[in-house]
């Protein structure tokens, strides 16, 4: 996994899967290059769902008091 | 008569001693009883008798402290601090009221619900759409609350990598409204603001969640730069504020399944999208490949056909080639005569099979 991958939150990860798979349905798709544009959509789509499966949510209760 | 213990007092002072002895009898009271002759002054101050069967007492508020509507026949408690005024008038000085018993409370929900409604306030054109998949959320409960813990529960569930601020309030009695709206105002002043603010409440009577039905807080909530979702109580509990949030879930676990998609379902989706993608990919290399074919298939009929075209050609060359061959003619019993046409000369005839030498014995012209 890449450092700059690394770095993308879920929903941007997810956003530019989205686009990958336009371009396979859309009029720029390239047979050549397809096989390399293929290999990244996966190579993304498993690390999508390998920070699903490791991430936490980071829940902070606030100190702030909110009474009067 | 009167004796020299006996007290003696301005006017003045007589009341403000009254009000010390009240003070500290009693302090604040909260007292039960019907609303009649309510009147708003100058809109800004609210007077009203507190009655029951036997009895009734003067009440006067500050408006921007009656936080829900009131009128007269509705059952309220009130909380108050009780007071001779400089005129010697006894009253209550009101410091919160709110509707008491089922049908009081449904009176001013009804009251509140078409006064917000005729503002605009639960306008579908209003609604605000939540972020698919939010980064950062923000939750506005009572951590002690098992809402609270439902919601943490199938958040963590279904999702994972998600930021949540959490304002611990408290979600019910006279001060719920307040802090939620402190608590509102809070996430709306962020330099970041949370994507989607989220406010939850586990189940209750229709007194505990009463909070929920608070006109500053159903402001305070329609107002939010942050979208908002609203949770509270069960499926058939439905609040001013659940009406005005930009979405409304049915339960705090209702509220989680809205705000995070189940990664479950992404996973699945994503093994689809892949899918897709390859059945796409393979589609296309196979239409190539047909066309590649048809292409070819195409061209080999062309070159057949050219070939035929040239055998014909050739087959009526020859045709033409052998209709001038000499010895065609000979075979037909013509002959070829070689030599000088002038009587006395030598000629050959060539014939199929032969060649005669003979002498010219004359030529004449035809």
């Amino acid at each position: 996994m890449s450092k700059q991958s690394e770095q993308k939150t879920v929903s941007q990860k997810m956003d530019e899967l989205s686009e990958l798979v336009a371009w396979f349905e859309g009029d720029e798709f390239e047979l050549e290059q397809a096989l390399e544009t293929y290999s990244k959509a996966e190579k993304l789509a498993a690390e999508i769902e390998h920070d699903l499966t490791n991430l936490k949510n980071e829940i902070t209760v606030l100190k702030e008091k909110f009474d009067a | 008569m009167a004796s020299d213990q006996t007290p003696k007092f301005s006017v003045s002072d007589f009341i403000a001693v009254v009000n010390q002895s009240l003070e500290y009898s009693f302090g604040t009271v909260e007292i039960e009883g019907e609303v009649a002759s309510f009147k708003v002054n100058q809109g800004k101050w609210v007077f009203f008798d507190l009655k029951d069967a036997t009895g009734s007492v003067n009440c006067f508020m500050s408006l921007f402290q009656l936080r829900v509507p009131v009128e007269d026949g509705m059952k309220v408690v009130v909380r108050a601090v009780p007071k001779i005024t400089a005129w010697g008038k006894f009253s209550l000085t009101i410091q919160s009221i709110r509707p008491s018993g089922e049908g009081s409370l449904k009176k001013s929900f009804e009251l509140l619900k078409a006064k917000l409604d005729k503002e605009g306030l639960f306008s579908p054109e209003r609604k605000r759409s939540l972020p698919e998949i939010p980064g950062h959320i923000a939750v506005i409960s009572s951590t002690s609350a098992a809402g609270y813990a439902d919601f943490v529960k199938i958040l963590n569930d279904r999702w994972g990598g998600l930021k949540v601020d959490v304002a611990h309030v408290q979600v019910q009695g006279e001060s719920a409204p307040e802090q939620m709206i402190r608590a509102i105002s809070y996430f709306n002043q962020q330099e970041v603001l949370p994507e989607v603010l989220v406010i939850i409440r586990g189940g209750g009577s229709a007194d505990d969640l009463a909070a929920f039905n608070d006109e500053p807080l159903v402001r305070a909530i329609a107002s939010s730069r942050i979208p908002t979702i609203v949770g509270v109580g069960h499926e058939v509990d439905v609040s001013l504020a659940d009406m005005v949030a930009d979405r409304r879930a049915a339960t705090p676990s209702n509220a989680a399944q809205i705000v995070v998609p189940d990664k479950k379902e992404l996973t699945n989706m994503l093994g689809q999208l892949v899918h897709r993608v390859l059945a796409r990919t393979d589609g296309i290399v196979d239409d190539f490949m047909k066309e590649t074919k048809a292409t070819l298939r195409q061209g080999w009929t062309m070159l057949d056909m050219r070939v035929d075209l040239l055998q014909s050609q050739l087959v009526t060359s020859r045709q033409v080639m052998a209709a001038y061959d000499p010895k065609a003619v000979l075979s037909r019993g013509y002959a070829i005569v070689r030599g000088e046409a002038m009587v006395g000369g030598e000629i050959t005839i060539e014939q199929q099979k032969r060649i005669i030498t003979a002498e010219v014995k004359n030529v004449e012209a035809i």
